[in-house]
C-alpha cells in the first residue's frame, strides 16, 4: 500500500521536476528570486487548505463548499477590521466562524448524509448569503493595520509563507506519526473495520471537517491581508483548484491513500504552471485545460496500472449507507 | 418502501406550494405569460438535469457539462463566423463535439474504471480550459442570423417558447429511456451494484458510457439553446450550470449514490428552483434567498428520509 501511494507521489514530483527543468533552459529568469516568492506567496493559501482537503479526502468524504467559506473569511475579517476591531482580535473569531462552518459540515456528514451533497448545499447557500448580506459590495479602504498585518509588505510576506510551512509540516508530521492521524487512514481505507477496531469513525470524519474550515478561514485571513480590500467574489472555483492538487498529488478519492508530501506536489505543479506558461510565452488562456490533462493523467496513469478487474468506482459518500430504502 | 411518501410527492407539494405563495404576493406571478418565462429560463439547465439523472442514478456524477457547454458554444460561434459553415452546421457539429467530449469521459470512466468525480472534475478544467485558449478569453461571438435566434428568444405560434418543445421532446425520451426500456434498467442496477450487474450479463461498461455521453450531447445541445437565447456565444457560457442541474436532480429524488431515481421527479427539481427565483424576484424579495433555500432544501431532502427512517447505519 505505501508503495502505490509512493508511486503517484513520485509522479506529481517528476512532472513537477520535468516542467522545472525545461523552464531552467528554456527561461532561467523564473528562477529569479523575486519570482519565486510570489509563486509561494500565490500558492500558500492553497496548500494550507489542502492540507485540510487532504485529511478529508484521506476519510473518503470531500468538500466544495471550501471556496464560499474562503470568502466569508476574508469578508468578514475585512468588516470586523473596519469596525475597529485589531488584528489579535479579528483573527480568532474568524477562524470560530471557519471552525462552524467545518462542524456544520462534518456533523451532518459524520450523521451519515453523502458529503458531496451537503458541502453543495452549503456551497451554494454560503456564497448567495454572502452576496445577500454584502448586496456584492466588496470591502474598501482597509489599509493601515490590516494589510500584511501592519507588518509591512517584506514582514508580511514572510509571516504568510512561514504560516503555511508551519501548518504543512506539523500536518505532515501528525498524518505520520499522531493515532490521529493514522485513524484518518483506517478510517478511509475501511470505516468498519476501523469501528471495530475502537476508532470512532464518525468524531473521526467530523474532526477533519473541523480542520479543514479553520484551516480555509486561515486561508481566507492570509489571502485577504495582501492587499488593501477584499473583493466578495473571491474564492469561486478555489474547491476545484484545492481538490485537484491534492488528487494530482496522489491522494484516492476512495479514501485511505495519500500523503501531504504529495500534496504539497500537487499544489506546487499546479500552481506553477500559469506562470510557466508566461514564461514559456503560451497564453496563460491554456492553463485551465492544461490543468485538466494533468488531472486526467494522474488518474489515469493509477486506472491503467490497476484497470482488469476491479469495478468502477463507487461515488464517494458516507460508507455504509443504504441505498435508497 | 420504507418512506411514508415518495420524494416526487414531496417535491410537487412543495412545487405548489412555492406557486400558491408567490400568486398571493408575487406581482404577475400567476400568469401563462410569466410560466412560460420561467420554462425558457430554465431550459439550459433542464435539459442538463434531466441527462445528469440517468448518470447519477448509476452510482456516477458529471461536473464537466457546465464546461463543456461553454466549449460546445465557442465551438459553434467559430464555425459559424471564422469557419464560414452554415449556423445549423456549426451548431450540429458543436453538438457532435460535446459527444466526443462525452466519449473521452466514459471511456475513463467505463474503461479504466476511474472514480466519475475526479474524471469528471478533470474534463471541467479540461473542457473550460479549452474553451477559454480557443478564445483567448476574450473573444465573444454575436450577431447570429435571425431564424438562429427564434430557437432561442422566438415564440411558437405567438405564445410558446421556441425551445420548451424541444425540452419536452428529450424529457419524454429520457423518460422512456429510463423507466421504459432494458437500458433503463440496466442503469439503476448498476447504481444498485455494479458488480450484481455484471453477474446478471449487465454490460455495465456500455451502459455507463451511454449515460456519459448523453449528458454530453445534452450539454451540446443546451450549449445551443443558450447561445440562440442570450444571442452570444462566449467561453464562459454555462459556468456552475452544473451544480445547478446536480441539485435540481438530487432535490428531485435522486440518490447520490446511485440506483433509483426518475426524470419526473428531477423535472420538479428543477421547477420548484425555477420557480423559486422567479417568485422571489416578482414578489421583491432577495433573489440570493433562492440560493439559501435551494441549500436548505438540498439538506432538508436527504435529511428528512433518514431522520424518518430512523435505522442504525453502525
Amino acid at each position: 500500500m505505501r508503495s502505490e501511494t509512493f508511486g503517484r507521489e513520485l509522479a506529481a514530483i517528476g512532472a513537477l521536476g520535468l516542467l522545472l527543468l525545461v523552464l531552467a533552459v528554456v527561461a532561467p529568469s523564473f528562477f529569479a528570486l523575486s519570482n519565486l516568492r510570489d509563486l509561494a506567496l500565490d500558492n500558500a493559501t492553497v496548500l494550507i487548505a489542502a492540507v485540510g482537503m487532504t485529511c478529508v479526502i484521506l476519510t473518503r468524504e470531500i468538500d466544495i463548499s471550501i471556496g464560499s467559506q474562503l470568502a466569508i473569511a476574508g469578508v468578514v475579517a475585512g468588516l470586523l477590521f473596519k469596525e475597529g476591531l485589531p488584528m489579535a482580535g479579528v483573527v480568532p473569531i474568524v477562524l470560530a466562524i471557519g471552525a462552524v462552518f467545518g462542524a456544520f459540515n462534518g456533523a451532518l456528514v459524520a450523521w451519515g448524509l453523502p458529503s458531496i451533497v451537503v458541502t453543495l448545499a452549503t456551497m451554494t447557500a454560503l456564497r448567495q448569503g454572502l452576496r445577500w448580506s454584502t448586496q456584492g459590495e466588496d470591502v474598501l479602504g482597509l489599509s493601515g493595520g490590516f494589510q500584511w498585518f501592519g507588518l509591512g509588505q517584506e514582514a508580511g510576506r514572510a509571516v504568510i509563507i512561514g504560516i503555511a510551512l508551519v501548518v504543512f509540516s506539523g500536518a505532515a508530521w501528525a498524518l505520520r506519526n499522531l493515532a490521529a492521524g493514522r485513524a484518518l487512514y483506517a478510517v478511509g481505507t475501511d470505516a468498519e473495520a476501523a469501528r471495530l477496531l475502537g476508532i470512532p469513525s464518525r468524531q473521526v470524519v467530523f474532526s477533519a471537517f473541523l480542520l479543514l474550515g479553520v484551516l480555509t478561514a486561515l486561508a481566507g485571513i492570509l489571502g485577504a491581508v495582501r492587499f488593501p480590500q477584499v473583493q466578495t467574489g473571491t474564492g469561486m472555483g478555489f474547491e476545484l483548484k484545492v481538490i485537484a492538487a491534492v488528487v494530482v498529488g496522489g491522494a484516492s478519492v476512495s479514501g485511505g491513500r495519500g500523503s501531504l508530501l504529495g500534496t504539497l506536489a500537487g499544489v506546487a505543479l499546479l500552481g506553477t504552471l500559469g506562470p510557466a506558461l508566461t514564461f514559456l510565452k503560451v497564453s496563460a488562456f491554456w492553463e485551465e485545460a492544461l490543468q485538466g490533462a494533468i488531472i486526467l493523467a494522474a488518474v489515469a496513469l493509477e486506472g491503467i496500472r490497476h484497470a482488469p478487474g476491479g469495478s468502477p468506482a463507487r461515488p464517494r459518500g458516507s460508507q455504509s449507507q443504504p441505498k435508497a430504502a | 418502501m420504507t418512506r411514508p411518501w415518495r420524494h416526487e410527492t414531496i417535491v410537487l407539494g412543495l412545487w405548489i406550494a412555492e406557486v400558491a405563495l408567490f400568486s398571493v404576493i408575487g406581482h404577475n406571478f400567476a400568469t401563462p405569460g410569466n410560466a412560460l418565462e420561467v420554462a425558457r429560463i430554465s431550459t439550459e439547465v433542464g435539459l442538463l438535469a434531466i441527462a445528469l439523472t440517468p448518470v447519477i442514478v448509476s452510482g456516477g456524477i458529471d461536473l464537466s457539462v457546465g464546461s463543456l457547454m461553454g466549449l460546445s458554444a465557442v465551438l459553434c460561434g467559430m464555425l459559424w463566423r471564422d469557419a464560414g459553415f452554415s449556423i445549423w452546421t456549426s451548431a450540429l457539429v458543436a453538438i457532435a463535439a460535446a459527444g466526443v467530449g462525452g466519449l473521452l469521459n466514459g471511456v475513463l470512466i467505463a474503461r479504466l474504471h476511474l472514480a466519475p468525480l475526479i474524471v469528471t472534475l478533470g474534463t471541467y478544467s479540461l473542457f473550460r480550459g479549452l474553451a477559454k485558449g480557443l478564445t483567448g478569453g476574450v473573444e465573444t461571438y454575436t450577431d447570429f442570423p435571425k431564424e438562429f435566434l427564434f430557437l432561442g428568444q422566438g415564440y411558437l405560434g405567438g405564445v410558446v417558447p421556441a425551445q420548451v418543445p424541444i425540452v419536452i421532446a428529450i424529457a419524454i425520451a429520457f423518460w422512456i429511456l429510463l423507466h421504459r426500456t432494458t437500458i433503463g434498467r440496466a442503469i439503476q442496477a448498476i447504481g444498485f451494484s455494479p458488480d450484481a450487474a455484471r453477474y446478471a450479463a449487465v454490460p455495465v461498461g456500455r451502459r455507463l458510457g451511454l449515460a456519459y455521453l448523453l449528458s454530453s450531447l445534452a450539454a451540446g445541445l443546451a450549449a445551443v439553446l443558450y447561445v440562440a437565447r442570450v444571442g452570444q456565444a462566449k467561453a464562459d457560457a454555462g459556468t456552475s450550470y452544473e451544480l445547478m442541474a446536480i441539485t435540481a436532480v438530487v432535490l428531485g429524488g435522486t440518490s447520490i449514490f446511485g440506483g433509483r431515481g426518475t426524470i419526473h421527479g428531477t423535472l420538479l427539481g428543477v421547477l420548484a428552483i425555477a420557480t423559486l427565483q422567479n417568485g422571489l424576484r416578482l414578489a421583491d424579495l432577495p433573489v440570493e434567498l433562492a440560493g439559501i433555500l435551494a441549500g436548505a432544501l438540498l439538506i432538508g431532502s436527504i435529511a428528512l428520509p433518514r431522520l424518518f427512517s430512523r435505522k442504525e447505519t453502525s
